[in-house]
């Protein structure tokens, strides 16, 4: 057993780890509904002002866009709980599998190009410049790739797991 | 791995002799992932049209005109076609999953709420009162009423979607 091993057996063998896994209601169809509205809010919100700076609804001037940053906060801080949450009833599961991996590395990206948006574009003294264009629709292209990465590598991993020793949730 | 009921009723063994059937279940391996991901692209470009402009009609983001986020609903329209025909595919592979389970009339439930709220608001003056509403002004309590439903129910629809395997009859665990 490699000492990654041991830390996940020891994990799985805590009460939280398998309350998570357990019978409950509460427990994994909640945390996964969670995480599901977190991805809605966080990869929605953030392709909707990705839309924008494609060129789309262009009388919405971009600084405002600003005023939805809370809401992209809020929808990732559920889905990091939520989805740490998950880890924690399932860390085998999850750190063997490289696909695990891709959409954390996507995530990562898309998330440093939503303050990146922010910083570059809707706090710049003039964000609806033509010249800002440009900029803004490559930023919006690669933040949209990007959620959509992650979305597809989030519903390949009920596929491509190779390692679960713990048993899934009844009805699951 | 799924086996199909003993006794079907009439409309499930209409279902399975149609060509959509047929090739649902014979790809389902790479084919499901596939639907998924596009179900879950769809939800999430509804969320990024309708979403928005149902926070800016409840007073998020108010210097924007309601008038200029709804230029994005179109998205929003493609993205719930795109979720009604991965849909139909879903139903088609695997009809008693849906059928037979809470879930599923749940989520048909809201969306049906969904529908006549958008009803409400478009067929009603609500719509041209938030077309006409400048930036920085406050929406009709009505127009947020209608906002405030269609959040709560997309959101109660994503949720009984994610539910479903929960609830699936129990040939299917």
């Amino acid at each position: 057993m490699t000492p990654f091993e041991a830390v996940f057996s020891w994990v799985e063998d805590t009460p939280l780890s398998m309350w998570v896994r357990g019978e409950s209601m509460l427990a994994f169809p909640t945390i996964l509904s969670a995480h599901t509205l977190g991805m809605a809010f966080l990869a929605g919100t953030s392709a909707g002002m990705d839309l924008r700076l494609l060129g789309l609804a262009n009388r919405v001037p971009l600084r405002e866009l600003e005023k939805f940053y809370p809401v992209l906060w809020l929808a990732l801080a559920l889905s990091f709980v939520s989805g740490t949450l998950l880890l924690i009833g399932y860390p085998y599961k999850a750190f063997t599998n490289p696909v695990f991996y891709v959409k954390l590395a996507l995530i990562a990206v898309a998330v440093y190009l939503i303050v990146r948006i922010r910083k570059e574009i809707l706090l710049q003294p003039n964000p609806d410049a033509p010249e800002m264009y440009r900029r803004g629709r490559l930023l919006g292209m690669i933040s949209l790739a990007c959620w959509a990465g992650v979305i597809f590598a989030g519903r390949l991993l009920a596929y491509t797991y190779s390692y679960l020793l713990v048993g899934m949730p009844n009805n699951f | 791995m799924f086996t199909e009921p003993e006794f079907p009723e009439p409309w499930e063994l209409w279902i399975r002799a149609t060509v959509l059937h047929q090739f649902v279940s014979d790809n389902g391996a790479w084919l499901w992932p596939t639907l998924e991901t596009l179900h879950f692209i769809g939800l999430s470009l509804l969320f990024a049209t309708i979403g928005l402009f149902d926070l800016r009609v409840l007073g998020l983001g108010k210097g924007i005109a309601p008038g200029a986020l709804h230029r994005l609903i179109p998205i929003g329209i493609a993205g719930y076609a795109v979720n009604v025909l991965t849909g139909i595919f879903f139903f088609s592979g695997f009809p008693e999953q849906y059928f037979y389970n809470p879930a599923f009339w749940w989520k048909g439930t809201f969306m049906a709420i969904a529908g006549v709220n958008v009803a409400a608001f478009y067929l009603t003056s609500s719509f041209r009162e938030v077309q006409m509403l400048p930036a920085g002004a406050d929406a009709p309590f009505r127009a947020k009423l209608i906002a405030g439903t269609s959040l709560g129910a997309w959101c109660l629809v994503l949720i009984c979607g994610r539910l479903l395997t929960f609830y699936r009859p129990p040939i299917f665990h």
